[in-house]
This record gives C-alpha cells, sequence and structure tokens, in this order.
C-alpha cells in the first residue's frame, strides 16, 4: 500500500515528484557547471591575448592546426549539405508560388534575405553543431577516459586553457568563414535549381536589393554566436567522460544534442531580439 | 530509442515552429498580413523543417548512442562472442534497430509537426499579436493533408539512412576508445550528408 512510508503521500506520487525534482536539479547542476567552463574559456581566451600563456608550454601553431581541422577539413561537408538546402528550399518555394500567383520575379530577393539574416548560419551551425562538436568531444572524452586530462592537470596546466581556448578561437572563425560560404553555395544552388525547373531567369533571380547592412549584421552575430556555443558545450561533453570507450561514446553524444539544441535556441532568442527591436524594417 | 526522445524533440520542435513564424514577423507588421503567417510556417514545418531537424536530432541522440553503443561492442569483441555462438550480428543486433529507428523516427515526426504549429501559434500570438483562430485558419485553409504526408514519407527515408550508417559504423568499428569516438562522428556525419540528399531527391521527385 503505503511501502511502509510514515509521510502521507502515497509512494508513487512521491516517487514522482522526487523524479521530476531530480531532473531539475541535475538540470541545474549541469547549466552551472556548463556556464563556469564558457566563463572559464573567455579568461582563457583573455589570458591568450594578454600573453600570459606563454610559459604554460601550449604547443605552438596550435590555433591554426584548429583552423585547418574544424575549418578546412568541414569545406566540402558544408558545401554539400548547404547546397542541397538551397536546392530544397528554392524548389519548395517556387513550387508554392506557381500554385498561388505564379509570379517569380520576387522569389529570389526575397530567398536572398532569408539566406543572410537566418539560413546561411543558422543551417551551418546545426551542420557544424554535428561535425565538430562530435569531433572535439570524441577527442576531449578519448583523453579524459586515458587520463591524460588528470596528467595535464598534474604538469600545472590548465585543461581549458590547453584544450578548449584554442579549438574556441578556431570555431569561432571558422563558422564565420564557413558560414560566409555556406551562404553563398546555397544561394548559387537556389538559383540553378530556380532556372532549370521553374526557367526563373537568373538575372531576376539573383537581386540583393532587398539586403541591407542589418541582415549581414544578423548573420555575423549568429554565426559568432554558434561559433562560440559549439566547441564549449562539446568540450564540456567531452571533460565530462566517465568509464571508457562507452563513456567516449556517451559524451560524444552529448556534444551532438547539446551543440544542436544551442543552436536552435540561441537562433530563437536572437531572432526574437531582432524583431522587437527592429519591427517591420527587418 | 523512441520514447526517451520525445522530451527533446518537443523542445526543438517548439522552437523550429516558433522560429518559422519569426521569419514571417516582418511581412505581418509591415503589411499587417496574418494570415500569411500560418500559411508561411506551417507549409515550412510540414514539409521540410520539422521532418529535418527532426531527423537531425534523432540523429545525434538515437544515431550516435546507437553506434557509441555497437562499437562498445565491437571494439571489446562481443561480436565475434556472437558469431562464435553461431548468432548472426546482424540479424540479432542491427535488424532489431533498423526497424525500431524507422518506426520511432516516423512517430516522432509526427508529434514533432503538431507541437512545431503549436510554437508557430504561440509566437505569433505573443511576439506578432496574431489570433489563436487567424493562425488556426492559415494552417487548415491552407494545409492539405498531402504536405503532412510528404514529411512523413521523408522521415521514414531519413530513419532508414541513419538508422544503416550508425550501424554500419558500429560494427567496422577499429581500436579503442578513439576509434569509439571517431566512429560516432563519421556516423553522425554521415546520417546528416544523406538527410540532405534524400531530401532534395524526394522533393524533386514527388513534388
Amino acid at each position: 500500500m503505503m511501502d511502509a512510508d510514515p509521510r502521507s503521500m502515497p509512494g508513487r506520487v512521491r516517487r514522482q515528484i522526487a523524479a521530476v525534482g531530480g531532473a531539475l536539479l541535475a538540470g541545474g547542476a549541469y547549466t552551472r557547471e556548463l556556464w563556469e567552463v564558457y566563463v572559464a574559456t573567455w579568461a582563457g581566451v583573455a589570458r591568450l591575448v594578454s600573453r600570459r600563456h606563454l610559459q604554460q608550454g601550449r604547443p605552438r601553431g596550435e590555433i591554426v592546426r584548429q583552423m585547418y581541422w574544424l575549418g578546412n577539413r568541414s569545406v566540402v561537408f558544408i558545401a554539400v549539405t548547404l547546397g542541397f538546402i538551397g536546392m530544397v528550399m528554392a524548389y519548395e518555394a517556387c513550387l508554392q508560388l506557381s500554385r498561388v500567383t505564379g509570379d517569380f520575379s520576387q522569389v529570389g530577393a526575397q530567398l536572398l534575405k532569408l539566406d543572410v539574416s537566418d539560413f546561411a548560419a543558422t543551417l551551418t551551425g546545426l551542420m557544424l553543431a554535428t561535425r565538430i562538436g562530435a569531433g572535439i568531444a570524441a577527442e576531449i572524452g578519448s583523453m579524459k577516459v586515458t587520463e591524460q586530462i588528470d596528467a595535464l592537470r598534474m604538469s600545472g596546466v590548465l585543461p581549458i586553457d590547453y584544450l578548449i581556448v584554442p579549438r574556441f578561437v578556431a570555431s569561432l572563425v571558422m563558422t564565420l568563414m564557413l558560414s560566409a560560404l555556406g551562404g553563398v553555395v546555397m544561394y548559387a544552388a537556389s538559383g540553378l535549381t530556380a532556372k532549370y525547373s521553374f526557367g526563373v531567369n537568373p538575372g531576376t533571380f539573383f537581386d540583393a536589393s532587398m539586403v541591407r547592412g542589418r541582415h549581414v549584421a544578423l548573420l555575423v552575430i549568429k554565426a559568432a554566436a554558434y561559433g562560440a556555443a559549439i566547441p564549449v558545450v562539446a568540450g564540456f561533453c567531452g571533460l565530462r567522460a566517465r568509464g571508457s570507450s562507452e563513456g567516449v561514446g556517451w559524451a560524444t553524444t552529448a556534444a551532438v544534442i547539446g551543440g544542436s539544441f544551442s543552436v536552435i535556441v540561441l537562433d530563437f532568442a536572437i531572432s526574437a531580439a531582432a524583431l522587437l527591436v527592429l519591427g517591420g524594417d527587418l | 530509442m523512441g520514447n526517451r526522445s520525445v522530451p527533446i524533440v518537443v523542445l526543438t520542435a517548439l522552437f523550429a515552429g516558433g522560429l518559422m513564424t519569426l521569419q514571417a514577423g516582418p511581412f505581418v507588421k509591415k503589411f499587417g498580413a496574418t494570415a500569411l503567417a500560418g500559411w508561411a510556417a506551417g507549409y515550412a514545418v510540414l514539409r521540410e523543417l520539422g521532418p529535418i531537424l527532426i531527423a537531425l536530432m534523432f540523429s545525434g541522440r538515437v544515431g550516435a548512442n546507437n553506434t557509441a553503443e555497437l562499437s562498445t561492442m565491437t571494439v571489446t569483441e562481443q561480436l565475434d562472442g556472437l558469431r562464435a555462438l553461431a548468432i548472426d550480428p546482424v540479424q540479432f543486433l542491427v535488424v532489431p534497430r533498423v526497424v525500431a529507428m524507422v518506426t520511432m523516427l516516423v512517430a516522432l515526426t509526427a508529434i514533432g509537426d503538431l507541437v512545431a504549429l503549436t510554437g508557430a501559434a504561440i509566437v505569433g500570438r505573443v511576439l506578432l499579436d496574431i489570433e489563436w483562430s487567424t493562425m488556426y485558419h492559415g494552417f487548415v485553409d491552407n494545409l492539405r493533408p498531402f504536405d503532412f504526408l510528404h514529411g512523413i514519407y521523408k522521415s521514414i527515408a531519413f530513419g532508414g539512412a541513419i538508422a544503416v550508417s550508425s550501424c554500419y559504423f558500429g560494427v567496422t568499428v577499429r581500436g579503442g576508445a578513439v576509434g569509439v569516438g571517431r566512429a560516432v562522428n563519421h556516423a553522425v556525419v554521415a546520417a546528416a550528408i544523406s538527410i540532405m540528399l534524400l531530401d532534395f531527391f524526394l522533393t524533386y521527385l514527388t513534388g
């Protein structure tokens, strides 16, 4: 009946309340730890800029090497995925217009505005959360379970400064670059699809008249926010890895989910803020 | 695989639906075209955004998890153990996972579509002052059952692609913890690429 519980609440209800409370507490602790890693990363960047890291023996050229691994090696991936999304978007937009009005004169300009103000940065961010998020978490997680992180701490090196800061700086720069590249590929693919599937004249389609400075600013803000969030979330998940190979697998999974979800939430927050500030001028 | 993914799918879908209304926001504010918001958001959610985002999340949560589990079994030689007992690892491990993933992704997409439309309506009400009923008519008058079905059969293809890539990279892994991490990484990248490719071809072929 009451599981011999002296208090008045039935055992099942108690257990459910305890489960919800436990999940909330765990979520709170998780958020706090993630925030601490984020702050520690910025502190590491500050130390990097003020050149106080030099006595800590970071390998030379680490940031450039990470830029190559996170950026250059993602170019094909980003170009392929965003190219196909661009083709689908043009196809769907033209299909809808052909059913409603059949007037394709505005479709290119509208798509470019959407690409610049949202899709280029957000879809690149989502794809990078998958690729570099999983990569960073797998690498740092493997180091964690083979006790290399503890060895770093023993040698007086801060793991966040040594491992996350170079990836953070590299990802910040490379997400901006890849968003720009992704946007161009996506728009070009849209234009080709519109031309060959619906006969839209490229001269009409490639029309930048609706893009304003504020849309470009949104692109930069969003790409920077995603570029900062992805390596921190992934590094955090990697540092939390426990056990052996199974722990690395779990850390990688958590990094992909956490990274993708933070991209979507950041996109929502930034878009909503821009809409509230700029209103109909957006 | 399915039930434990519901919270993340619901959260993703809620934000995704809201985002689509936000994208239509400037038009609504400038021209007062409130009926447009429901049409644009509903159409984008049902046909493209819902299935793709949910499949990407599913690939991150379930696909990556599955690769991690299978590759851990592979590197600890449990698959060889199964073979030694004359049990076919593909029949025993891969087939149930593929069936479960395809079924659950379809179910999650159906749930996610509904939640995303709700999210679109909430954002429309809170940020853009669109009445609930306007949004509802925007959905009902402009969307056809085929638009929903279009997303559903895409999710069957996405589920198959996620299942096959995650199982393939799981059973072909080499090396210890480093190999497992790399296998998960490859599996999610392969799944993301195949989702985009399949999405394009399915849209193009079926209209």
